[in-house]
């Protein structure tokens, strides 16, 4: 590919590419990522609507909040299995509404680990001015209102405090 | 501290650039496009039933770790390395060889590198980054994916190196004890193609090399049967993008790399075919690159009936022939290079 052809003006998100110079020979050079220049709007959409549809079945009680996580991070039950070392047995019987409420605490407080989240996280959605957070830090460059939860020592406990008014 | 005499360098690919990166600050001039092709990092395989596996994916690179273990050995260069089992004595080991002054590899899950833009940061447990420093409680590090050095707290690299499931870091990390003086850079550059030539057209299972890339044809029609939905085939469909350009490729799949490699090989040899062949491989990119923005277009659009999942399958079937021919040639090149 031609260096000329090749470059995309995106800061966000920039890699390398092996290009023809115009001298005709082969070499490296920094550029933009042409998926995220042009079509994250669409990947943030469809990440958006993937998790408004899972937060639906979880208020309708038809999918544990495990299975949510599971699906909104791309693991299999075998991956998540391995990544929580909770046997494939236990994390298909968590995925669902009834195995869920049988779950050992000491479970779940592994599967918060492998989610990222705090483990209070699987029982919550803290909402704020209609948009609903499960994020770990809250809500991004939420000028309005600013979420935090902090983990403790305690593993079964976390902070969340609202901050309002800050730029 | 931090070690201010290693120079970040953005780079194609995470493992080749963390590798070249080490490598020049141990004094070897070398560059990743010749690392890349000296490891025979060049691959393709069609993986539908892995279990690890959500749905069906196709990989352009040799598994994590093969290429290091090739330069190693062709170019005699010794590392050191270690996997842990506990998180404390990682964290000792890593701080004491910082304290050394010495640059250290890590393998990571992508995920936790938190200077990454949220959207690029996936579970990969595949990921390399540089460590040349700690202040406090954050680790300055070097990845090549990333414009600049970037800090990492100390907590996000314990889990990111003990993250578990597929290709599990386990703390994994190396770093260089030693580089030969001198390197017979022709016994090895032929060695080399000769084994990417046969993990592309040798007797390789059916979903490997060629093989592999026409099964990934073939199959890329069966999609819309296995996804959720529209917006998960359209997912999917622009993972294809994903794989060939913006996950550490440098661009449609490691061809320009492999290209590259072969243009600074043949400049070793002399070689004018290997030259035109050089020059062949960028075009052979150039038709890959075609593919990604095709499916990333296709996906966007959820334009994904039979008859663009058609296309996308002969575009992806006529690389086929057209590489399948590419390292016939190659072979006979390399056969005849002195």
């Amino acid at each position: 590919m031609k260096e000329k052809e090749a470059y995309i003006d995106y800061e966000p998100h920039q890699l390398m590419l092996y290009v023809e110079k115009d001298d005709g020979t082969f070499g490296p050079m920094i550029t933009g990522s042409h998926l995220s220049k042009n079509y994250i709007d669409d990947y943030f959409e469809k990440m958006e609507k993937l998790r408004l549809s899972l937060l639906q079945q979880l208020k309708d009680n038809l999918i544990s909040p495990v299975e949510y996580y599971r699906v909104i991070h791309d693991f299999n039950v075998f991956e998540l299995s391995k990544r929580t070392r909770i046997s494939v047995f236990k994390v298909k019987k968590h995925l669902k509404v009834k195995g869920f409420y049988k779950a050992k605490v000491s479970d779940l407080i592994k599967y918060a680990e492998v989610f990222d989240v705090p483990v209070s996280n699987l029982f919550q959605v803290i909402v704020v001015e209609g948009r609903d957070s499960e994020t770990k830090n809250g809500i991004p460059d939420e000028n309005l209102y600013k979420v935090l939860q902090t983990k403790t020592q305690n593993l079964h406990l976390v902070i969340t405090k609202f901050e309002s008014g800050k730029k | 501290m931090i070690i201010e005499t290693f120079k970040h360098n953005m780079a194609a690919h995470c493992e080749s650039g963390t590798l070249t990166a080490l490598l020049q600050h141990k004094g070897l001039e070398i560059t990743e496009p010749m690392i890349f092709g000296m490891g025979s990092g060049l691959y393709f395989g069609y993986l539908s039933r892995t279990p690890n596996l959500n749905f069906p994916m196709f990989i352009l690179r040799t598994k994590p770790g093969k290429l290091r273990k090739k330069v190693a050995s062709r170019l005699g260069i010794k590392f050191k390395s270690q996997k842990f089992r506990n998180p404390e004595k990682a964290e000792k080991e890593l701080d004491s060889l910082i304290e050394k002054v010495i640059p250290v590899a890590v393998q990571v899950d992508l995920y936790y590198m938190e200077y990454i833009p949220e959207w690029e940061r996936v579970h990969a447990n595949i990921h390399f980054i540089t460590v040349i420093g700690k202040e406090g409680d954050y680790y300055t590090v070097s990845d090549s994916y990333f414009p600049r050095l970037a800090k990492l707290h100390k907590d996000n690299l314990n889990k990111a190196r003990f993250a578990g499931g597929y290709l599990a870091p386990k703390g994994f990390l190396y770093y260089i004890d030693s580089i030969p003086e001198s390197i017979d850079y022709k016994s090895i550059i032929k060695k080399a193609i000769k084994n990417t030539i046969n993990n592309m057209i040798g007797v390789q299972p059916p979903f490997i090399g060629i093989r592999g890339m026409r099964m990934f044809g073939r199959k890329v029609l069966g999609w819309p049967k296995i996804t959720r939905d529209i917006d998960h085939l359209s997912h999917e469909i622009m993972k294809i993008n994903i794989f060939l350009e913006d996950q550490g490729t440098g661009g449609a799949g490691f061809r320009f790399m492999y290209a590259t490699f072969l243009r600074q090989a043949a400049q070793i040899f002399n070689s004018p075919e290997l030259e035109g062949l050089s020059k062949k491989m960028m075009e052979i990119g150039d038709g890959w690159r075609k593919i990604s923005y095709f499916a990333a277009k296709i996906g966007k659009n959820r334009d994904l009936g039979p008859d663009k999942l058609g296309e996308l399958s002969n575009m992806i079937l006529e690389r086929a022939d057209v590489e399948e021919q590419f390292y016939k040639e190659l072979k006979i090149v390399v056969n005849h290079l002195n």
